[in-house]
């Protein structure tokens, strides 16, 4: 026991990460506490990017909030849609035609491809390499171009509706994704050997931010961060939906967990997203992508989920006699993946904040909405 | 007394001061449009850099509330002008020789730390926890970078001087003398370990990536620099501009200073000397590599540059 009354000197202090960061593309706030360069505790606060969108929903009719859920966020924004609109489906009884279950898988692959390059050059972007960052994007806008010129649009593509999709391809726009995809394939191909040999790269992102599969069970983690943990777990496969059953669909897994299985299992996945659209295109059906009426959705209730490209999306809705929802209520990916961040950045360094919170692909739009 | 007026004039015009500002800008602006190029961008245009330190001059300045003023304002000024001073002291081979009194290796060592401490002195007077943490890592990088440079200095001066006849010469001018006689240290294979071990500190003393980690961006946010704005912001960029000038000019004192008798000529021969270090051990080393961690960085240098500076050390004192 010593008697002196020198102060205690902290041995923390706590940096603010957030709301308003360079590297987080959202507003997300962490108050992390730090000893030197590593990373002691981290205290999460949400709620800056709520817009009051679940009311909304309620406010509009259910044919309208097909487009409402669009806009919940730009990088998921065919999954909320197709998501509302097969739960709608359910209540309703509506049988999708076959030519529009194929074309939602085509649209919902497209987007996905575009999502993980995304998130990927992202990552790539956060550890400092910036000429790979603008290379990956530059192959991410190939398909961002091939978005705009199928759907109209790059990033709210507005591809469904309830009843199946609002698009249709023909000779010419199939030629043209195929072409598109073509390009496309060879450089995620590179992409890979690149992670797995890249000094850089391997340097700041092996052993970084590590989920270990039991706490990755605990935390109920989905998507890429789960199979980056080993869980073999997707949706496309575990609920099957739209034409998934009848593709030839792979799960990729990572057994280590850290920040940089997860971004492999991302690029793997979009290999197999290019495949899946190829087969799609080759098998798709004759006849109409949509009902050609529109059926009153009578009351009940159901839910339903798809894997967006972050994860299993959930949603719940409720109808009543009125045109507009009674309720609906929606799960994002994000909301489950979050919590795993405090298991991944404790005793991480500083400098690696970003890189863990990135790989966990963080869609703050969608969980705050 | 005409003595101090050259030294005024060295110190304020040329090779310090205005010319080593434009210069440095200039390198900066080059830096940035062959980086651009390298990554398929368009880039800014060559004089974004003198842009920018006139748009800075516009603004305001702010202090923020924690930070203690005096040296918040003040660390900035005391940064350029050491760097100012330091663009003096380095002759230029058949262009500029600098006054005996300062022409001194050892001076220019310590005015090289200068910007790095006023860097640290910055980010803790500014009261930002990021700027507490660019402190620690500044002078984690200061503690990696300057023992190598210590030790490559002192194996320049010990192969001069030794040639020379004596035991040690830290003066410039000898130095370039030296080696103007008997062949640049570039071609001296006594000297490549030094020469090596200098080509992995000069991007880590100009602070580009993989090295810019007291002010890396997406982990920092500019680290010291964060809490700056207006004109002590500029005053930063021209410290580093300067510093730019420094660091290329010593590598090219130290080790490759031939240059042709013909003063104009031998200005031009320098200028391109200093664009191609600029080039190929700043610009190419940028796009072609990510950022390292702190303690990557350390260990790294630690490792290799510390093992070559004590190696050509070893050689030039057994040779």
């Amino acid at each position: 026991m010593s008697h002196d009354h020198t102060p205690t000197v902290a041995p923390t202090y706590s940096i603010p990460v957030g709301p308003l960061h360079v590297a987080l593309e959202e507003p997300m706030y962490f108050k992390i506490d730090v000893e030197g360069e590593t990373v002691k505790h981290v205290g999460i606060n949400a709620g800056h990017a709520h817009r009051g969108i679940e009311y909304l929903t309620t406010k509009r009719t259910i044919y309208q909030n097909v487009v409402l859920t669009e806009r919940i966020c730009s990088l998921c924004s065919n999954s909320h849609p197709q998501t509302f609109a097969m739960a709608a489906e359910k209540i309703a009884g509506i049988e999708v035609p076959e030519r529009g279950i194929y074309l939602r898988v085509v649209a919902d692959e497209l987007k996905r491809i575009a999502s993980h390059i995304f998130n990927v050059a992202l990552l790539v972007h956060l550890t400092g390499y910036e000429t790979y960052f603008m290379h990956m994007m530059q192959v991410r806008e190939i398909c961002q171009d091939t978005l705009e010129s199928v759907f109209g649009n790059r990033q709210d593509i507005g591809a469904m509706c309830i009843g199946g999709v609002r698009y249709d391809v023909d000779e010419k726009s199939i030629a043209y994704i195929l072409a598109q995809l073509a390009r496309i394939e060879p450089e995620v191909r590179d992409f890979i050997k690149t992670f797995k040999s890249n000094g850089t790269i391997l340097r700041r992102t092996k052993d970084v931010g590590v989920l270990t599969h039991a706490n990755a069970i605990t935390c109920g983690v989905v998507g890429p961060v789960a199979r980056g943990s080993g869980i073999d777990y997707d949706v496309r496969r575990e609920a099957t939906y739209a034409a998934y059953d009848r593709l030839p669909l792979m799960v990729h897994t990572q057994t280590d967990g850290d920040v940089w299985s997860r971004a492999m299992v991302r690029l793997e996945e979009t290999i197999t997203s290019i495949d899946l659209v190829r087969v799609c295109l080759r098998d798709l059906p004759g006849g109409d992508a949509h009902i050609h009426d529109r059926p009153d959705i009578p009351p009940g209730q159901a839910i339903a989920r798809t894997e967006a490209p972050r994860g299993e999306v959930f949603y719940y809705l409720r109808t009543n006699e009125s045109a507009q929802p009674e309720r609906v209520k929606w799960r994002v990916p994000t909301y489950m993946n979050w919590d795993a961040l405090r298991f991944m950045l404790q005793d991480a360094k500083v400098a690696d904040i970003a890189i863990i919170v990135n790989s966990i692909d963080p869609c703050l739009s969608c969980t705050e909405r | 007394m005409s003595n101090q007026l050259m030294i005024l004039l060295a110190v304020l015009l040329f090779p310090g001061g205005v010319f080593a500002l434009v210069l440095g800008l200039a390198l900066k602006g080059a830096d940035r449009r062959v980086a651009a190029r390298l990554q398929s961008r368009v880039g800014p245009p060559l004089l974004q850099p003198f842009f920018d330190i006139i748009k800075l001059g516009f603004k305001r300045t702010l202090v923020p509330e924690v930070a203690s003023e005096t040296v918040f304002l003040y660390a900035p000024l005391i940064g350029v002008i050491s760097m100012v001073l330091a663009a003096a002291l380095v002759p230029i081979t058949a262009v500029y020789t600098p006054a005996p009194a300062i022409g001194n290796l050892l001076v220019l060592l310590y005015l090289l730390m200068i910007p790095g401490v006023v860097l640290m002195i910055a980010g803790s007077a500014s009261g930002s926890p990021y700027g507490a943490i660019g402190f620690s890592r500044e002078m984690a990088m200061m503690i990696a970078y300057e023992g190598p440079l210590v030790l490559i200095a002192a194996a320049v001066a010990i192969r001069t001087g030794v040639g020379m006849g004596g035991t040690v010469s830290f003066s410039l001018s000898d130095i370039i003398a030296y080696q103007q006689t008997h062949g640049s240290f570039l071609l001296d294979p006594v000297m490549w370990p030094a020469l090596a071990a200098f080509c992995f500190f000069y991007p880590a003393n100009i602070g580009i990536v993989p090295f810019d980690i007291p002010e890396a961006e997406t982990e920092v946010l500019e680290g010291p620099l964060l809490e700056y704005s207006g004109p002590t912001l500029a005053l930063f960029k021209i410290m580093s501009a300067l510093k730019k000038v420094v660091v290329l000019n010593l590598g090219i004192a130290l080790f490759l200073p031939f240059a042709p008798e013909n003063w104009l000529l031998a200005l031009v021969v320098w200028l391109v000397k200093m664009l191609v270090l600029m080039l190929v051990g700043v610009t190419a080393l940028r796009v072609a590599i990510g950022r390292m961690r702190i303690d990557q960085a350390f260990i790294f240098f630690l490792k290799w540059p510390l093992l070559l500076a004590v190696a050509s050390l070893a050689v030039v004192v057994v040779v």
